[in-house]
């Protein structure tokens, strides 16, 4: 033997260490001397991010989103191939006195990383970008009767609440329905049935079985009386197709019949969760943003032809024009800027807005007049207000946590950005509201100020708990914002700032925005991410109208997740003044299709602002 | 007596493969198995590993190895001239999907790819369930340095595995036993022996994934995400650096220098992308003394993520 010139080490380390090998070397006495390395954690579990809708945690070994690991043992949570964007590991909440939590990123990236957990209990991550991917660990103390949930359990705002609590158990029952995709609700069936396992949970030293959380709900379409002006797209984001890897789909809804048109799918470009979408001036191309991905894709509105598939940058999230010059403006949310481009069918990057360090923005607004872009800062609680001809950009703090969409009064003086994790420390759920011109910080409105989050008593309408989008009415009247976690529709009155109404909605809800009702006034429409219902509110009563289904039963090339995952809505006629204006001065000249000049034919003098 | 010798060489050559005659050297039989670890994560674990020498006598070294599977897997250290028998087998809990070993850096037939049919058209170099596959590497000459070797089939025919913790490490020493290293303060030759411990560093994601050879007591010490490296002050110690994944690293070690091997170019960072590697000898605290000297990569966003560890220098006694 050249190379190896002690004799063969066999048997057990120990025995090998006892050797003539060892005992050869004087430096090498025991193990202790020899070694001097110390391992780093050994994950015990790994939860891979992914695209895949409800599993953007995946446990490798069962494909849920979901680990049980002992204390002092180590979770692994990386990236996967499964994800085109990158993500934050960020913690939503955990055991109170969990040993160096939370666990935080400051900007999305491909990051991975091993933590050790030793003390009992649920921890929930999230992204902070797409913060509806959870993944759980459960750290379970063998000794204890039950699977440990904890005794009280913080949030990443820094509220703690007793692991027993309403606001506990909601986002328990919450994260095991959005994880799984089977328990979403299906307006296809009679009953949505949530039916989770008997598996006993330990809370507060308690046993109870994770079956007390099951729940069962009539399914009970309903087509609104009057019917609507044009048509409503919504962005059914989870939808599988045959032949795409990517979910998500663009569903058209005819708003006179309140039936399913067509689905825009985008096969051959694998549109990846498409989020949000906005016109031309001439409806002739709707421009999507793709979330989980890197590119605006731009379709025929008429055909669903897909006529270009651009990367614009990380993460785009809403896309809006400019009223005056019909220039696009792309959220970029994996980023720090919005891209301004060019119109038309095929879209090109002009410029790049920076709208400050960090800031991730998300559902910007643009005022009617063309004179202000607002952005949502998501990562850095910041809302941003930019003179859109100077391209000049004011940030303004605003203390929430997550700012995640805003929409502004017609008039371009107020707007109103939605808190998606509240205002700490105060405020659980909250709109901030902002002075465009005057750049700065008013007020914050607190949609959870009628509910117990201990008992879970409501007392009142204010009962909205993580808002998403959040329009202002065309007639500047009312907020009205979608809560994905209290699944439930509320509704600001802009002159007292205060909730006025709380309107059942979906799991997930999500997405709003108002559309023109036939013979004058308002509806508002709202998608949810786990349900497939698209909820038709009545502005002028305030109520829910009706219930219409997104699915396709006759499309056999869904194969998944028919109708789901609602979030952008984009109802045709746009409402906005300043948008409408620009496409009514294009009526009569052979610039509109005829469904389009039909469609403004129909329309009040309020509703077309003259 | 020259006679004599030529009788047992020749014997010896004709009872070899021909593959196995071209240069001597030993040749390795390695058994090696792929598993799914508790964590769903893959690993290489070492079954066997038997040295024969060009005259016929057999060293089992399977002892040196960890008894568990382990991400990076199994350090193979080859030295030019050597060559090996690796057989891989399925040992994945729940799937009879392929699985391979592709290795970087040494000679091999196409046979020898690690690869599927569809990439290679020769034949689906893979191990099943109960059918393991024999890869055949040759340390030719030139080939010294640091190698990955990872999966290829496993999921996916065209990309394999790696990034779910399929992959380890090859070392290919030069013939010379001598390697160069900057060591107080001037560039000399290294000799091998005299290396006291191999610390093994993959850079992936956000995470460094480190094994040890310890060449003291010849054993390797498996030491998982962002670990403390030691090792005694004065002791020539060697790194091996290795990138996978997607991400660009740059690696910097706290206190100490090196050369850019192939150069005198003096370095205390440099960069690492996917599958590249680099390798070099530093004297444990050199000019500095003993300390936790910090490593980590240098990617401002890598480092925010936790990507680091300490390089524990320990004073002498």
């Amino acid at each position: 033997m050249k190379t190896f010139k002690t004799p063969p080490i066999a048997g057990a380390i120990m025995m090998a260490l006892a050797s003539t090998a060892v005992s050869a070397n004087p430096d090498a006495a025991n193990v202790d001397d020899a070694i001097l390395s110390v391992p780093g954690l050994m994950p015990s579990a790994t939860l891979e991010m992914t695209d895949n809708p409800g599993l953007w945690f995946k446990d490798p070994t069962d494909g849920d989103a979901l680990v049980v690991i002992k204390p002092g043992q180590a979770v692994h949570i990386k990236m996967s191939e499964e994800t085109r964007s990158q993500h934050t590991i960020t913690s939503l909440l955990w055991p109170v006195g969990a040993k160096d939590f939370p666990v935080d990123q400051e900007k999305p990236s491909d990051a991975s990383i091993t933590k050790g957990l030793d003390k009992p209990g649920l921890y929930v991550f999230t992204c902070k970008v797409h913060p509806y991917m959870f993944g759980a660990v459960v750290v379970d103390d063998p000794d204890t009767k039950g699977l440990d949930i904890g005794s009280e359990l913080e949030l990443v705002t820094g509220v703690k609440v007793p692991a027993d609590s309403d606001i506990a158990k909601k986002l328990l029952r919450t994260f095991f329905v959005v994880t799984t995709p089977s328990l979403w609700r299906d307006y296809r069936e009679a009953e949505w049935k949530v039916n989770l396992p008997d598996i006993p949970l330990n809370i507060k030293g308690q046993t109870i079985s994770l079956s007390a959380l099951s729940m069962t709900m009539p399914n009970k379409l309903q087509t609104p009386k009057t019917p609507g002006v044009g048509e409503v797209w919504v962005n059914t984001q989870f939808e599988m197709i045959e032949g795409k890897k990517k979910p998500g789909t663009a569903t058209r809804i005819d708003a006179a019949n309140w039936k399913v048109v067509n689905k825009v799918k985008g096969v051959k470009e694998e549109m990846n969760h498409p989020h949000n979408m906005w016109p031309d001036n001439t409806y002739q191309h709707i421009y999507q943003t793709q979330w989980f991905d890197k590119r605006l894709l731009t379709f025929e509105r008429a055909s669903g032809k897909v006529t270009s598939n651009s990367e614009v940058g990380e993460s785009p999230s809403h896309v809006l024009t400019r009223p005056a010059d019909d220039l696009l403006y792309v959220a970029i949310n994996g980023g720090e800027q919005v891209v301004k481009m060019t119109g038309g069918a095929a879209p090109s990057a002009v410029k790049s807005i920076n709208v400050g360090p960090n800031s991730s923005p998300h559902g910007h607004f643009i005022t009617d007049d063309g004179k202000y872009m607002v952005t949502p800062n998501a990562l850095s609680s910041s809302v941003s207000v930019v003179d859109l001809d100077s391209e000049t950009n004011t940030i303004i703090p605003t203390g929430g946590v997550i700012p995640i969409a805003v929409w502004g009064t017609p008039d371009g003086q107020r707007a109103y950005a939605a808190n998606l994790l509240g205002t700490p420390p105060q405020l659980l759920s909250s709109l901030t509201v902002i002075d465009i011109p005057g750049k700065k910080k008013l007020s914050d409105i607190n949609l959870a100020a009628d509910y117990d989050p201990v008992s879970g008593k409501i007392t009142g309408e204010a009962y909205g708990l993580l808002p998403i989008q959040t329009p202002v009415s065309p007639d500047g009247k009312y907020v009205v914002t979608a809560n994905t976690l209290s699944a439930s529709i509320t509704i600001v009155d802009v002159a007292t700032n205060k909730v006025i109404k709380s309107l059942t909605c979906e799991p997930g809800c999500h997405g709003v925005h108002f559309g023109m009702k036939k013979g004058g006034g308002y509806y508002a429409y709202v998608g949810s991410k786990f349900a497939n219902d698209l909820v038709v509110v009545d502005m002028d009563k305030l109520e829910v109208a009706g219930r219409v289904l997104l699915a396709d039963g006759k499309d056999t090339s869904i194969v998944a997740y028919n109708g789901m995952g609602g979030q952008g809505i984009l109802p045709l006629p746009l409402v906005e003044h300043g948008y409408l204006k620009e496409t009514l001065k294009l009526s009569g000249k052979k610039q509109l299709s005829s469904d389009v000049e039909g469609w403004l034919k129909l329309l009040t003098k309020e509703q077309k602002g003259i | 007596m020259l006679k004599k010798i030529c009788m047992t060489s020749c014997l010896m050559a004709a009872l070899l493969p021909a593959w196995a005659q071209a240069e001597t050297g030993n040749t390795h039989l390695i058994t090696l198995k792929a598993v799914k670890l508790d964590s769903g994560q893959l690993a290489y674990q070492m079954v066997s590993h038997k040295i024969q020498d060009d005259s016929g006598s057999e060293e089992d070294i399977t002892g040196r190895y960890a008894k568990e599977p382990s991400i990076p897997g199994p350090t193979i250290v080859m030295t030019e001239g050597d060559k090996a028998e690796v057989t891989l087998e399925q040992g994945i809990k729940d799937s009879d999907k392929p699985v391979s070993i592709h290795v970087h850096g040494v000679h091999y037939k196409i046979d020898s790819d690690g690869t599927m049919k569809m990439l290679n058209q020769v034949t689906d170099e893979a191990a099943f369930p109960g059918k393991p596959y024999t890869y055949k590497w040759t340390a030719a000459l030139g080939t010294a340095g640091t190698w990955p070797y990872h999966d290829h089939t496993f999921g996916n025919p065209k990309l394999g595995s790696e990034d779910k913790g399929l992959y380890g490490t090859l070392i290919v020493n030069p013939k010379s036993g001598q390697i160069p290293g900057l060591i107080d303060g001037e560039i000399k030759q290294v000799n091998l022996k005299d290396i006291k411990r191999e610390f093994i560093l993959w850079m992936h994601e956000t995470t460094f994934w480190g094994m040890e050879v310890n060449n003291i007591v010849n054993r390797q010490v498996p030491l998982w995400t962002n670990p403390s490296l030691g090792a005694r002050e004065g002791e020539l110690v060697r790194f091996h650096v290795i990138g996978l994944g997607t991400a660009f690293h740059t690696f910097h070690l706290h206190g100490h220098r090196w050369i850019q091997p192939g150069t005198t170019h003096i370095l205390d960072t440099f960069n690492v992308g996917p599958i590249q590697r680099e390798s070099f000898v530093i004297k444990a605290g050199e000019g500095v003394g003993p300390g936790h000297w910090h490593y980590h990569c240098h990617v401002l966003q890598h480092m925010q993520s936790g990507m680091m560890g300490a390089f524990m220098v320990i004073g002498s006694k």
